[in-house]
């Protein structure tokens, strides 16, 4: 069954076509992969997904039902949550505070707290608590946009590459941590550069390039896809 | 609440400094009284704006017009129509509260950003001066008398500065427990997170207008009640002491030399500059013109200076040896 079902969606900022008529859909329990050139849409794509942006045209349904026009903090307690690329820090809350505030979502404030603990723990930030967003290393922010989406309780996460930036062995702890989610029922779909991290992580890929899906398939399948390839190094290379 | 909430209101040290506090009336001379007063009016009014510029982070400069629709509107409906004042009062604070409200619409319908909102708010701070200073039935430009203080509670009367003295403590301490119990409680950790980051916020399910407009007329509502209660301790009602941006100024200058966003800060700067600028005015005034000003502006500068978090801010993690991370 598909959890969230893209249809035709366009996002037009004057004359710039960001997202161009791009379909696809989600199955639950899934880990989808997106990838693409800078600038190709794919984190605008998120922002129409996550309610943050309005699309020019198009449709989007989480469980069935269309949620275009849905405020993105009510899209939250749907069950459908997203990281940011660029690490939204807040200034003077610590961590424990940003995770629990995040998990009122759903519980009472002491379980909040309690449970914003745990979630800390498991995300690998325990012993940081009361450090504020802006005194943790990019590793550990990483790790925090994904305690944040975590506390919430969703259903499919959209995480904005919560890899990029670190090295291959810094990947390792927030890959766990998707997995075991993903172990847990909870859908996933990742924008992700770290090419080794997403091609073993995704089930399914997506490629865009200029705004418009130019590939779909299995790791495999998009390694060897010609349009791909082009893509990312001009089609000049295979002649 | 959160955990440290209710053993802090069972702490017998706010109890003992209140009940130290409410026998004032008996140690102090009048004229100190008077400013001891005038003191816990401000006290209350910085608590009360903490709520939006501090914990919310929301730089509001129209709180001269709940202060004004307090003092103002109850006022003039006791005076003109004959409305017993603690209905006044109500009938103030919900015409507050509404304001307020509006206010949070327009700032989420048109998303202002900070300095707009800081700008939007004092437009409509300075059209309230002319819109009561224009108005015959709020006292025009001239202001409104209020009947003499006979005593009478029934009437909103307390018997002198004893009795304002007494209901201001009771006022102020009433604002700052509503700071901590916001600080204490889920709109806390909500308002905070707007304050840091407004996107951020929005994508853990923390709604803007929900929580700002709370939040908004949470204040609107205490600044207006303490405006009534000012309106009855200065029995003359002046629009250009009471409908004054000046006045917003002066209460985001105190929260802010305080410490934002803290429970204790906003009133705390109260206590250290409106004595403060009382006594200065008292003591060097007649000495020369505009010295007291001077002297004044010094200490302000130097406190920003040396704390930029603010003093209680500085003194609490100076004396608990934490990072400032609780927020209270």
């Amino acid at each position: 069954m598909a959890i969230l079902e893209v249809e035709g969606v366009t996002k037009r900022f004057g004359g710039l076509v960001a997202v161009d008529s791009v379909s696809f859909s989600v199955e639950k329990g899934e880990i989808l992969g997106i990838i693409g050139p800078n600038g190709a849409g794919k984190t605008t794509l998120f922002g129409l997904i996550s309610g943050f942006l309005p699309p020019t045209a198009g449709d989007v349904r989480f469980e069935g039902r269309s949620i275009v026009g849905t405020p993105p903090h009510l899209l939250v307690k749907q069950g459908l949550v997203r990281s940011f690329q660029i690490v939204q820090t807040f200034a003077d809350m610590s961590t424990l505070d940003v995770v629990t505030t995040a998990a009122l979502v759903r519980r009472p404030l002491r379980e909040a707290i309690d449970y914003a603990a745990l979630i800390l723990e498991r995300v690998g930030l325990s012993g940081k608590e009361f450090l504020t967003p802006k005194q943790l290393s990019l590793q550990d922010k990483k790790l925090l946009e994904v305690a944040k989406c975590v506390a919430t309780d969703p259903r499919l996460i959209l995480l904005d590459e919560v890899m990029a930036g670190l090295t291959l062995a810094e990947t390792e702890a927030p890959l766990a941590v998707v997995r075991e989610l993903n172990a847990q029922g909870v859908t996933i779909v990742m924008i992700e550069h770290v090419m080794p991290v997403i091609m073993r992580a995704a089930h399914r890929m997506i490629v865009l390039n200029f705004g418009a899906k130019i590939a779909e398939g299995t790791p495999q399948q998009i390694l060897e896809d010609k349009a791909v390839k082009d893509a990312y190094f001009g089609d000049h290379i295979d002649a | 609440m959160r955990p440290d909430f209710w053993p802090a209101l069972r702490s017998p040290i706010p109890w003992a400094l209140l009940a130290l506090a409410a026998t004032m009336p008996f140690l102090l001379p009048n004229y100190y009284l008077h400013i001891l007063t005038i003191t816990l009016v401000y006290a209350a009014l910085a608590s009360a704006w903490n709520i939006v510029g501090g914990i919310a982070g929301q730089i509001s400069l129209a709180h001269s017009l709940f202060v004004g629709a307090g003092a103002m509107l109850a006022s003039a409906l006791l005076v003109k129509l004959g409305i017993n004042m603690w209905l006044g009062m109500i009938i103030a604070a919900a015409a507050s509260a509404a304001m307020g409200a509006a206010v949070s619409f327009i700032d989420y319908r048109f998303r202002l950003g900070h300095l707009s909102f800081a700008l939007i708010t004092m437009a409509f701070a300075e059209m309230a001066e002319i819109y009561v200073t224009n108005t015959e039935f709020l006292g025009g430009a001239s202001g409104l008398f209020l009947p003499k203080d006979k005593g009478d509670l029934l009437a909103f009367q307390f018997g002198g500065i004893n009795g304002v003295y007494w209901i201001m403590l009771g006022m102020a301490a009433a604002c700052v427990a509503v700071n901590f119990a916001i600080l204490s409680s889920p709109l806390g950790y909500n308002l905070r997170s707007i304050r840091d980051n407004e996107n951020a916020a929005q994508a853990i399910g923390v709604g803007l207008l929900r929580n700002k407009t709370l939040a908004m007329t949470i204040s609107a509502v205490l600044t207006s009640i303490i405006g009534t209660i000012y309106a009855r301790y200065l029995a003359f009602v002046d629009p250009y002491l009471l409908v004054s941006p000046v006045l917003t100024i002066e209460i985001v200058l105190f929260a802010t030399v305080g410490g934002l966003g803290t429970a204790l800060g906003p009133a705390l700067g109260a206590f250290i500059l409106a004595p403060l600028g009382e006594i200065l005015r008292g003591h060097l005034g007649g000495f020369l013109p505009g010295l007291h000003y001077f002297v004044y502006g010094l200490v302000v500068v130097g406190v920003i200076l040396l704390m930029p978090a603010g003093v209680w801010p500085s003194l609490r993690d100076r004396v608990l040896r934490k990072p400032a991370a609780a927020g209270n």
